[in-house]
């Protein structure tokens, strides 16, 4: 179902253009204002500033005269290019994303489907189940999931030694180390997508269902034919959201394994962490903006892609 | 207006009625992602009230052997906790209140109102989000220094007051809203503001939960930024002083961290436990077809 | 495009780059080498009044009040206020209030930062009325940056083997390892009895060279010679890095850091040893382990048997404008008195060398302990690039003992990743 957009507006704008069309233009700043000053002070302002440092070869010894480092053109960003650590960080944090996203995605989208029509009773304490990692400190949580992935004393291993199963180092071993990480997010997060996904599912008419099943359609047609077409809008919103923040993925392997073993789960935030930290500053703005462009070109394909058929 | 009344859950229990066919492999399905997902929540609880020493055994413990309550005890003795709670509580409510208010305004305008430069400003405003907060850390602090905020509330909350977040949010959820539900408005007389206010506002109940929801949580638990910007005590908030008192040069006090964890935890679970069940709210759009 | 804010960006970030392109560094002041770490002139202490702010971290922040009323009982002109702050990001909360100029006068600094504070010139050198030689060496050399000294070491903390006396018995070893085949003997020993693993040590990770480095400096290795080049690879290096990967090579240290805390571990027997700071004397009590059966050695000796310091220093940042104070301050916290009543407070140990005559820690054989290691224990060099070094350190450390680059290989690594960061 398409909501006919815009036919009865256009009719109505089309009669008083001009006058209507410069009012509408002020009422639309006079919404944007309150927002675009505060924008513009604290969020374009300091972002600009971090633009123009990535240009230059600004450190923390420079912090008390900044405006007397060396302007350094590219050679920031081709230094960072040709990082052997950053490439690492980069093979990371892509397959984190690619193989995190969805994950989540659907984890996220059958909670929210699961409570919000396959349950009646006792939803609250399901949705508050569910989002409660997302509340809870990565701090408790890094102490449990180490007892659980632990190598000797972790519950996994235990529990596939019961099969007979000699359990690898889930976080300490380089060929694990990342898949433990993503599979860890995933669960942190989908209570964060059902969350949003929730709300989008309840902007779907109730009687579209029934109108359905009176058709004879099974549940999964329903799901398919019914929620994922009307649901476009909030999955690409969650896309974007998720993959925005996996890109930029930090908490967990700096608790758990601080990019570890042999940088297997070196993000790419995590590398520009550990460079600001050193005080890097021209060189982390110059990884910061690298990143943008990634997510920048992540979310025009998933706008491609996930777009709502207008 | 009658039609445009929310109703309570009508539409959703209509489903669940047939759904229940068969659902109960959801229900085992779904109660094992709760334990799986609640564990480490319970484990901080019960953390929270064991002895160091039993937290640093070998192997772990899940019950504690000698409960005690002597973490709360020594966290509120040492905490001035009624101050960081009201600096943690201010910021977080204005917060949440100016980027609710402030970013549904503009994802109205970008949603339902057309004017020149409309889609480069979404961009622009989707593109901060793309940037990584690292690097506009130290900038953002010699503005707000500069700007003689450093120590203050105004320092804490103006940086964050809106965000990007919250713009993109409203936008798609307000795009959902068919046309003709505004343009009759607008045939009637009213202006933008009304139609806002009164008319679009209401319908977003799911989508302000949310961003309340996510922009407190958000607020709430930020340390950095509340690290950095107050400078003497009485301006810290409650993850700044939970760090302090839990974590050393060398070791980390984890019972005390367990114990503050779940102190900063509880008013985001209370409010989160209070919105949700706008999650429920049906609206209805049945009535315009 | 319509909109008229983008060719006003456009322009705004042309005139930025033209003005940074007017601007560019000056010249580099010569940096000055001299044998002793030279001092300000002195301070008028005893003039002292006004206000003075103090940035402290963790448990120090909590108590320092006790001293701080202390000094305030006998410098009624002054008023000291202090400020607890996290460990966590203190550094991050440092250089933030240096460049956005909102600092306190005296603040607590990680020995390790001193290089990178100093030379970004926050910090004010430490007047003549100071005198270096209270101070252990290892200590005061943490302080001094390119030839100045910058702060006051407050206290101090190095490392030590811990270690399993009872089943070291069980395994054949009764004496203290006091070279470095004893100490390999004693793992070997200890596994012998039955421990899985007859040492701790960090294979990689953040932290780890300051397990490793102490091999180095006993191999005889020096992180920088007098000329401020980095000497990280040569003989020592290849002695210390295949000897600290052979525990992990003949099975005798776990490869990975282990699921659960080493106190547990070692108090139940699982690890024979470890090394670490005088903080774990109490949490391996608090995990139960039974005072008699283990105790702390000093480092064994192949050229030299040292150890790493650490702690914590004390400086005046350069923007104070109540500096005549803030040293009266600190030269008051420097007293060997109230660094025996600080160690009372909260268990620091005294940076002051006198302080360790009094009772409460000449008293203690453990502590006794940490105190004759203390004489011969050092630090790294106190330059503004250290973390990242350090950071390189450790991942050739994991690459050794995890990974499979050899030590030849890995102490190249690390003098070529040290000397193309620099000293800053």
């Amino acid at each position: 179902m398409t909501t006919p957009s815009g036919t009865v507006g256009a009719d109505h704008s089309a009669s008083t253009a001009g006058r209507s069309r410069t009012r509408e233009t002020l009422v639309a700043w006079s919404f944007a204002l309150p927002f675009l000053l505060l924008f513009g002070v604290f969020m374009a302002g300091p972002i600009a500033a971090a633009l123009v440092t990535s240009f230059t070869d600004l450190r923390v010894t420079d912090i008390r005269n900044p405006l007397s480092v060396d302007f350094v053109g590219l050679a920031n960003y081709l230094d960072v290019l040709g990082d052997a650590r950053f490439q690492k960080a980069a093979a990371n944090t892509t397959v984190f994303v690619l193989v995190g996203v969805p994950l989540t995605m659907a984890l996220g989208l059958a909670a929210a489907v699961g409570v919000n029509q396959g349950v009646v009773r006792f939803r609250t304490i399901f949705r508050v189940g569910f989002y409660l990692p997302v509340v809870t400190s990565i701090v408790a949580i890094a102490v449990v999931w180490r007892l659980l992935l632990g190598s000797e004393a972790g519950l996994v291993n235990a529990i596939l030694a019961g099969f007979g199963v000699d359990g690898p180092g889930w976080l300490s071993d380089e060929r694990y180390a990342l898949w433990s990480i993503i599979f860890m997010a995933a669960w942190r997060n989908l209570g964060f997508l059902m969350v949003i996904f929730l709300a989008g599912l309840q902007t779907i008419p109730g009687d579209l269902y029934e109108a359905a099943e009176v058709d004879g359609a099974g549940r999964w047609q329903r799901f398919q034919r019914i929620t994922l077409p009307l649901m476009r809008p909030t999955l690409l919103f969650g896309a974007v959201i998720t993959g925005i923040g996996y890109v930029q993925f930090f908490e967990e392997p700096f608790v758990m394994t601080e990019g570890g073993p042999l940088n297997s789960t070196l993000s790419l935030a995590l590398y520009a962490y550990d460079q600001f930290s050193f005080g890097n500053y021209g060189y982390t703005a110059s990884i910061a903006f690298i990143l943008f462009i990634a997510i920048a070109m992540l979310t025009l394909i998933q706008f491609r892609l996930l777009r709502p058929a207008t | 207006m009658s039609t445009l009344a929310p109703t309570h859950g009508d539409a959703p229990t209509k489903n669940n009625a047939r759904g229940d066919r068969g659902g109960w492999w959801i229900y085992i399905l779904l109660v094992i992602g709760i334990i799986l997902l609640v564990g480490p929540f319970i484990w901080m609880v019960l953390g929270s009230i064991k002895t160091t020493g039993e937290l640093r055994q070998v192997p772990p413990t899940w019950l504690p052997e000698n409960p005690t309550l002597n973490n709360y005890a020594e966290l509120f003795d040492r905490l001035s906790f009624v101050r960081y709670f009201f600096n943690s509580a201010i910021v977080a409510i204005a917060v949440t209140a100016g980027n609710v208010i402030f970013c549904s305004m503009l994802g109205y305008a970008l949603a339902k109102l057309t004017f020149p430069g409309k889609r480069i400003l979404f961009a622009v405003v989707l593109g901060t989000l793309m940037v990584p907060a690292i690097v506009t850390f130290m900038p953002l602090f010699v503005l707000v220094a500069n700007l003689n905020l450093v120590n203050t509330h105004a320092g804490l909350i103006l940086p964050f007051l809106v965000g990007a977040f919250g713009v993109f949010l409203m936008r798609q959820f307000i795009g959902g809203i068919p046309d003709e539900l505004l343009d009759a408005a607008r045939v009637d007389g009213a202006g933008e503001h009304y139609i806002f206010w009164r008319i679009v506002m209401p319908l977003c109940g799911p989508a302000i939960a949310t961003l309340t929801i996510l922009t407190f949580l958000g607020s709430w638990n930020s340390f950095l930024w509340p690290l950095v910007v107050a400078n003497t005590e009485d301006m810290y908030t409650l993850p700044v002083a939970i760090a302090l008192f839990a974590t050393g040069q060398q070791e980390t006090n984890v019972a005390l961290l367990m114990a503050g964890s779940v102190v900063v935890i509880l008013p985001v679970l209370i409010i989160f436990i209070f919105l949700q069940r706008y999650f429920t709210q049906g609206i209805a759009m049945t009535g315009i077809k | 495009m319509r909109s008229g804010r983008r060719p006003g960006a456009i322009l705004l970030a042309l005139g930025m780059i033209v003005a940074l392109a007017a601007c560019g560094r000056g010249d580099d002041e010569g940096g000055g080498e001299s044998a002793a770490a030279s001092q300000a002139p002195e301070v008028d202490t005893e003039a002292a009044s006004g206000e003075v702010t103090v940035w402290a971290m963790g448990a120090e922040g909590e108590n320092l009040e006790v001293l701080a009323d202390a000094f305030m009982a006998d410098n009624p002109d002054v008023t000291v206020d202090v400020t607890p702050v996290p460990f966590d990001a203190a550094h991050d909360r440092i250089v933030s209030a240096i460049a956005g100029g909102e600092g306190p006068d005296v603040t607590q600094i990680g020995t390790t930062w001193m290089g990178e504070f100093a030379t970004l010139g926050g910090l004010d050198p430490t007047p003549a009325n100071i005198d270096a030689s209270t101070f252990f060496e290892g200590a005061w050399d943490t302080t001094v940056v390119d030839g100045t000294s910058y702060g006051v070491p407050w206290y101090v903390e190095t490392r030590l083997l811990y270690y399993r006396t009872d089943l070291a018995e069980e395994g054949g070893v009764t004496e203290a390892p006091a070279t470095w085949d004893d100490l390999k003997a004693l793992a070997e020993g200890i596994q012998g009895a039955g421990a899985e693993y007859g040492i701790n040590l960090q294979p990689g990770g953040t932290g780890s060279w300051q397990q490793y480095m102490p091999f180095f400096w006993q191999a005889g290795g020096e992180i920088m010679d007098d000329a401020g080049a980095f000497t990280l690879d040569g003989e020592p290096c290849v002695e210390a890095l295949t000897f600290y990967d052979s525990f992990f090579e003949e099975g005798l240290a776990a490869p990975a850091a282990g699921d659960v805390p080493i106190e547990g571990q070692f108090a139940n027997g699982d690890v024979g040893g470890f090394v670490s700071g005088p903080w774990m004397i109490g949490i391996v009590t608090d995990a139960g382990a039974d005072p008699e059966t283990w105790t702390v050695a000093h480092q064994p000796t192949e050229e030299a048997g040292t150890s790493f310091v650490g702690g914590s220093n004390l400086g005046v940042l350069s923007d104070s404008d109540n500096k005549e104070a803030a040293w009266a301050f600190i030269e008051y916290l420097s007293q060997p008195e109230v660094q025996v009543t600080w160690y009372e407070t909260i268990n620091s140990l005294p940076s002051v060398q006198s302080a360790w005559d009094d009772e409460a820690l000449a008293g203690d054989d453990l502590l006794a302990a940490f105190g004759e290691q203390l004489d011969d224990a050092k630090a790294p060099p106190a330059i503004a690039t250290w973390e990242e070094v350090a950071a390189e350190i450790d991942a050739v450390i994991e690459q050794v003992t995890v990974g499979d680059l050899s030590a030849e290989d890995g102490c190249a690594a690390m003098q070529e990743a040290a000397s193309s960061i620099g000293a800053g």
